[in-house]
């Protein structure tokens, strides 16, 4: 018979989760209001692009991403009331000023003659950007207290990971030219100054700071 | 970019060729897919007409564009309005979902397409389906899109699922089957946004169904959508009311269907 009443640990060992993360309750719910802002322009901007691109394959995976991303943006929409803000669109917004900016720039592409334009901007600016504030906030937060936005952010980042690949691709597809590259070179970097500006897609800290301040020399 | 995409200038490869409403109905092949509105007689879309493969085949190929139109619509729809102004996030989210369901369609249907037989850009297309999708009112355009268009395709999926069964194509019975379930869930959505976004505006109410009639008419040229026996494709019932309509609402469009195919004979 088994002994049902020897003692073990909460933790199992192998285990290693700890307590304390990077956010508190507050913060977290200001970085996922700004993932879902940038999740709902995203998928926005996707949906209207299907119908400018004339290339059959690129307009069909539009189609697809743009459900993934409106799917992310109902799972951070349903996350923030369980951190306390219940008006979720007080906090669905930019986090300043240069990542409306950004957007703007990102989604102004529209002739049929632009769709490396427009998979540049989502899949070798946006994207990027996302994955790695997703991952700076998945690998930072608490797994403990802030397990559901790590389930969330898990399920997310596996989605932009394909997204990103897929959209890659089709980029390199399209390129047959040194001109062509060009394009795709100017436009990414005018769109990656204005991430820059922004700080990335929750604004300054997107994905932490990794200098070190050192004291003033006497 | 752009709110409110022109239909004229939807982007498309060097294959398709778009004609007119008006162009396609006088096109001999274009009225084949209809069943007869060139003057042909009407019959059932079965395998065992003289021509129904070759109907089947057309059909497949309108079904098609139909389906990137009805995907481009649904991602007009998630771009022309903005969130809390125009619309509920919800139903961006549902149009979203619609985006991924007819992605799935235009897959299905263009290696359908092929498996009968059937190149691309073998067939006309017009821009009828997409013009409904760009009416500026929200409500208008789900209720003409989602209720009308998509209650079509209700119809015409059920009738090309019966044509694979009677033709022995496991295959073409399996998909249609399939793209039968997701056209439900649209028109259900449509039915359930109808419902809620007019909860208290009877005017914008009838304004809707108003449009959905236009568009259910345009689509019920010379009865070819109804429910006689003779009817190239068979209006369905069962599923209508699953996603949402009302008795009195599908006896309207088997109404509509006769009433066409009367003023076509006179």
């Amino acid at each position: 018979m088994a002994e049902t009443k020897r003692p073990r640990e909460p933790f199992a060992p192998w285990d290693r989760r700890a307590l304390p993360g990077l956010f508190d309750v507050e913060e977290t719910a200001k970085r996922v209001g700004h993932y879902k802002w940038v999740e709902l322009k995203l998928f926005e901007a996707l949906g209207g692009w299907v119908a400018t691109v004339p290339e059959l394959d690129v307009k069909l995976r539009l189609g697809t991403h743009c459900y993934h991303h409106a799917w992310h943006a109902e799972l951070f929409d349903k996350r923030l009331p369980e951190l306390r803000e219940m008006k979720t669109d007080r906090l669905t917004v930019a986090a300043n000023d240069h990542m409306v900016a950004f957007i703007d720039a990102m989604t102004e592409p529209e002739g049929p003659d632009m769709t490396i334009e427009k998979l540049v901007g989502v899949y070798r600016v946006l994207i990027p950007h996302k994955i790695a504030a997703y991952t700076y906030h998945r690998n930072g937060t608490s797994e403990i207290t802030d397990m559901p936005t790590v389930r969330i952010l898990d399920f997310i980042l596996q989605d932009e990971f394909n997204d990103w690949r897929e959209g890659e691709m089709l980029i390199q597809s399209m390129i047959e030219s040194d001109e062509e590259i060009d394009r795709a070179m100017v436009h990414q970097t005018k769109l990656e100054k204005l991430m820059l500006a922004a700080g990335g897609i929750a604004g300054p800290g997107s994905i932490g700071d990794p200098y070190i301040d050192l004291p003033e020399e006497n | 970019m752009r709110k409110i995409f022109p239909a004229e200038e939807l982007a498309r490869d060097a294959r398709f060729i778009r004609q007119t409403n008006e162009q396609r109905l006088g096109d001999p092949r274009g009225a084949r897919v209809a069943g007869g509105n060139s003057g042909d007689r009407l019959a059932k879309l079965t395998p065992e007409l003289a021509n129904g493969p070759d109907r089947a085949r057309a059909l497949m190929h309108g079904i098609f564009v139909g389906e990137i139109q009805a995907l481009e619509g649904a991602g007009r729809t998630c771009w022309d309005f903005e969130v809390g102004e125009d619309v509920p996030l919800a139903l961006k989210l549902d149009m979203a979902r619609q985006c991924w369901d007819e992605a799935r369609h235009c897959e299905i249907s263009v290696s359908l397409a092929e498996h009968m037989g059937t190149e691309l850009g073998e067939f006309a297309e017009n821009g009828l389906l997409y013009e409904a999708a760009c009416n500026p009112d929200p409500v208008l355009r789900l209720t003409g899109v989602n209720r009308a268009l998509e209650g079509l395709a209700i119809d015409v999926f059920n009738t090309m699922k019966e044509f694979g069964n009677l033709a022995g194509d496991p295959v073409l019975e399996f998909c249609e089957d399939w793209m039968l379930a997701d056209e439900v869930t649209h028109v259900k959505m449509g039915s359930d946004w109808l419902r809620r976004l007019t909860e208290n505006d009877k005017e914008r109410l009838d304004k809707a169904l108003e449009f959905q009639k236009i568009v259910d008419r345009l689509f019920s040229f010379n009865g070819f959508r109804g429910e006689d026996d003779d009817s190239p494709i068979q209006l369905t019932r069962r599923f209508r009311e699953l996603a949402g309509f009302s008795d009195d609402e599908i006896d309207e469009i088997a109404d509509m269907s006769r009433d066409a195919r009367v003023e076509a004979a006179s």
